[in-house]
């Protein structure tokens, strides 16, 4: 048995030993974070699924090609092998839009089985769709910012390289995604219980 | 009283996502117990911080089944 404890690099390095159980962790360890951020740019859970999936697929087929040489950086790679893949599917399908729901959730995703109580479950999916939902209000270079650090786990230094902005640009556009989303949701919470309990 | 220096408010979003070095986080940690409105700031800011953790998911079991199979 893999313990937890192995880091990123090991378990690659364990996976090309032969060792089938060291990319399993690996796909354990990184996939809440991959599809949370696939999630946020395609706005479809469904595509964001397929799209995680193939991007373990791709990465396995470069270690499996010996062509996998990012000096232990496992994470911010295959986190890069995500999100183009995610842009890619974005830009090609952006001149065929799906029905999206007032939430920005596709409306095919709106079923689902569970056995927890009802009440319980539509709370916290309210929460998370609202969420959701307002960060796709922010402002596209906020958005950015926030997926790329908050999901993707890129450094600030990393996050300016990539979107040609100096570092306090995109500290600054972290910043106010923040102000803006706590904003928005204590504006919500404020009309919530306006609804419930009127003057 | 203990002297503290100015931070601004990217060192604040800096400390908040761990990118200072050790004397810097000591020093905004310092800043943060000694002046009221940077220590709202910071609550605010970290409160929506562990917010968005609560956005992280997995999706359905059947597509990492597929990437498992995979490997």
């Amino acid at each position: 048995m893999i313990t937890n404890t192995l880091n990123d690099g090991q378990l690659v390095a364990l996976y090309l030993n032969g060792n089938e159980g060291g990319f399993e962790v690996l796909i354990e360890r990184h996939q809440a974070r991959i599809f949370t951020s696939i999630h946020l740019i395609v706005k479809d859970r469904y595509i964001a699924e397929d799209l995680r999936q193939e991007t373990f697929i791709k990465a396995l087929n470069t270690i499996n090609a010996g062509r996998y040489n990012d000096e232990g950086k496992f994470q911010p790679w295959i986190m890069r092998i995500a999100h183009n893949l995610a842009i890619d599917h974005f830009r090609k399908n952006k001149r065929f839009p799906c029905i999206v729901m007032e939430d920005g959730s596709n409306i095919f995703n709106t079923l689902e089985f569970s056995e927890a109580p009802y009440e319980t479950i539509q709370e916290q999916k309210d929460t998370k769709n609202k969420l959701l939902a307002f960060i796709q209000e922010l402002p596209e270079v906020q958005r950015e910012v926030l997926v790329m650090r908050h999901y993707m786990e890129m450094s600030f230094q990393d996050i300016a390289e990539s979107t040609g902005v100096s570092i306090n640009t995109a500290l600054g556009r972290m910043r106010y995604a923040l102000i803006n989303l706590r904003k928005k949701m204590i504006k919500n919470k404020n009309a919530y219980d306006q609804n419930i309990y009127p003057k | 009283m203990p002297m503290t220096k100015t931070f601004t408010q990217n060192d604040l979003i800096r400390y908040l996502y761990d990118e200072t070095s050790l004397e810097e986080a000591r020093e905004i940690q310092l800043a943060i117990l000694c002046n009221g409105s940077l220590q709202e700031e910071y609550n605010n800011l970290n409160a929506t911080k562990l917010m968005l953790d609560e956005l992280l998911e997995t999706g359905t079991s059947s597509s990492l089944q597929s990437s498992r199979s995979k490997v």
